[in-house]
């Protein structure tokens, strides 16, 4: 082959796409079609729970338009990091919904699904052989940790996409992977350049985020050849450019020319882009840089208790003038009602709208003014019983509070809605951040092939 | 005196993962990147001081030529989603970057 064309359809999969744009893509004659179907962005909670971000439905629509396309043109389909955070829950989510798909369209191929959340008993004998270092701030690997993730998932590279393809697959369904794996996948089975087919892979993952106008739901193009690859989107309307795509090449990522991965690092340092036309881009100069130890991403979150939250508003100036005072003041408050519950058992957050929420520490602005406040309560606790019971105890301390100046003695909150304790459930947050060491890319990624 | 944001096409940040925030300054055209370039401005010691945090907490802080780009990663103390952080992307962290002071006057 001396060229291969993959197709994103979008930057995030069951946010719908442009479908104008896709059937205009597919005119292209795309070998592939990927899509990124996960990340870390949204939070731990849906490592921790391995509940997907969007309804079913979301997923189902999107899919469904992609398998239909993939198998009108006998082109694979790969979809990684099955629903949003490639756990084996989420991983059977999908082949669920691809299997509906199938028997309600009348389609038949070979699925190959690809685990990558790790058995904890594996991990735990891992653990002794060492050289597993924290990418994150975190604590060492240790059994406990391990035991405090409901789900451990690797971040598979591309050979394990390559072993799904080289086996036959048409559709290829994989837990967590990198975003770019699953586009470099079948340009490096055919052949192409790793360190391009990485970069492509980085391009295509996000659609059009990489185009003019920035769009997540545009789909995008990519075309590899022997030294280079071409980016364009699939609107005619919508044009790249060597800034739009270069641009793109440092998004989420925290050195624009040095990106590690699994197995090395692309160094983007001496990537060119040049304008073929006014929509598409040429990128060269890309490479990858083999390390001697191939490592995987392991990621987990571990459960920290449960969150109930109460939203209400303030607009009396003489009490937001003292917000910061009083909000201490309902934490001791708190802390004496609760005292029986021992020390750790719910923690209290308030999250002041108008006032420093966003940026907190890193916030430059002191002494706002502003004439009405929100005040998100945040508690976690032990159990959802509890963590109700503080925010609501909090809510209705600060209610009645008295302070300096107080004109109004009939409530010092504003509730949007009732109830007004919403309890939200499991919290949890990002723990696990290591690499793990592999002797083979695929180890830790068993695939099954499935005829559906 | 001009900011930056008279400058730059983009300023935005996001996470790097869940332990780092990211920030991209850029530019649409070569003339504005070498102008900000030249002043020196953006060292990782002014993140520091805009952010309030220590110089160590700044990760990267560098030029990228082939994106008319600066890119500056600093680290979260809180990480996404943790228990006290209040922006799970990380994506409305960059208004004080707007408001950088470039010595000289912006010329058209």
């Amino acid at each position: 082959m001396e060229q291969v064309t993959g197709l994103a359809p979008s930057g995030s999969l069951g946010s719908g796409f442009n479908l104008a744009a896709f059937q205009n893509a597919l005119d292209a004659g795309p070998d592939f079609i990927g899509q990124d179907a996960g990340s870390t962005d949204m939070g731990p909670y849906y490592l921790g729970t391995a509940a997907p971000f969007l309804p079913r439905a979301s997923y189902k629509h999107d899919l469904g338009l992609m398998l239909d396309a993939a198998r009108e043109r006998e082109i694979p389909l790969l979809v990684g990091s099955c629903l949003t955070s490639g756990t084996r829950p989420q991983l059977d989510l999908t082949v669920d919904i691809v299997s509906e798909l199938a028997q309600e369209r009348g389609h038949s191929f070979t699925m190959a699904v690809i685990d990558a959340e790790l058995d904890k008993e594996f991990l735990k004998r891992r653990l002794g052989d060492g050289g597993i270092d924290s990418l994150g701030p975190g604590e060492d690997l240790t059994p406990d940790l391990v035991d405090r993730c409901p789900h451990i998932v690797a971040q598979m590279g591309m050979e394990p996409l390559i072993h799904a393809l080289d086996a036959g697959a048409d559709v290829v369904i994989a837990g967590r992977a990198c975003d770019d794996a699953v586009f470099a996948a079948f340009p490096v089975m055919k052949g192409f350049d790793r360190g391009l087919s990485l970069h492509m892979g980085k391009i295509l993952e996000c659609a059009g985020l990489s185009a003019i106008p920035c769009d997540l739901a545009e789909p995008l193009l990519g075309r590899i050849e022997s030294d280079g690859f071409l980016v364009w989107p699939g609107d005619p309307n919508h044009r790249c450019t060597s800034l739009s795509v270069a641009g793109h090449s440092l998004y989420e990522r925290g050195d624009p020319g040095i990106q590690p991965g699994p197995g090395g690092t692309s160094d983007l340092d001496h990537a060119t882009y040049r304008d073929v036309d006014r929509r598409t881009v040429r990128v060269t100069g890309s490479r990858f840089i083999p390390e001697p130890v191939y490592r995987v991403k392991l990621e987990g979150a571990e459960f920290v208790g449960y969150r109930s939250i109460v939203i209400v508003g303030v607009r009396d100036p003489v009490l937001i003038g003292q917000i910061d005072d009083l909000l201490q003041e309902m934490r001791d408050h708190a802390d004496a009602r609760f005292s029986e519950c021992g020390p750790g058992a719910f923690r209290i957050d308030f999250h002041v709208y108008g006032k420093n929420a966003v940026m907190r520490h890193l916030e430059p602005v002191a002494g706002a003014d502003p004439h009405e406040i929100g005040i998100l309560i945040n508690v976690v606790a032990n159990d959802q019983d509890l963590a109700s019971a503080v925010a609501m105890y909090v809510r209705g301390t600060l209610q009645h509070a008295s302070y300096p100046g107080i004109i109004a003695t009939a409530g010092n909150l504003a509730y949007p809605f009732s109830p007004f304790s919403v309890p939200v459930g499991p919290a949890y947050r990002f723990a696990v951040y290591h690499l793990l060491p592999l002797e083979d890319p695929c180890e830790c990624f068993p695939m099954q092939l499935v005829q559906v | 005196m001009a900011t930056l944001s008279q400058y730059a096409a983009v300023i935005r940040s996001k996470n790097a993962g869940p332990f780092e925030l990211t920030f991209d300054i850029m530019f649409d055209n070569r003339e504005a990147f070498e102008t900000i370039r030249r002043s020196g401005v953006i060292t990782a010691r002014l993140v520091a001081q805009l952010y309030g945090i220590s110089d160590n907490e700044v990760l990267v802080c560098r030029a990228y030529d082939p994106a008319l780009s600066f890119k500056i990663t600093i680290r979260r103390r809180v990480s996404s989603d943790d228990f006290g952080e209040s922006d799970v992307y990380g994506c409305q962290q960059h208004i004080p970057l707007t408001a950088i002071e470039i010595p000289c006057p912006r010329v058209d």
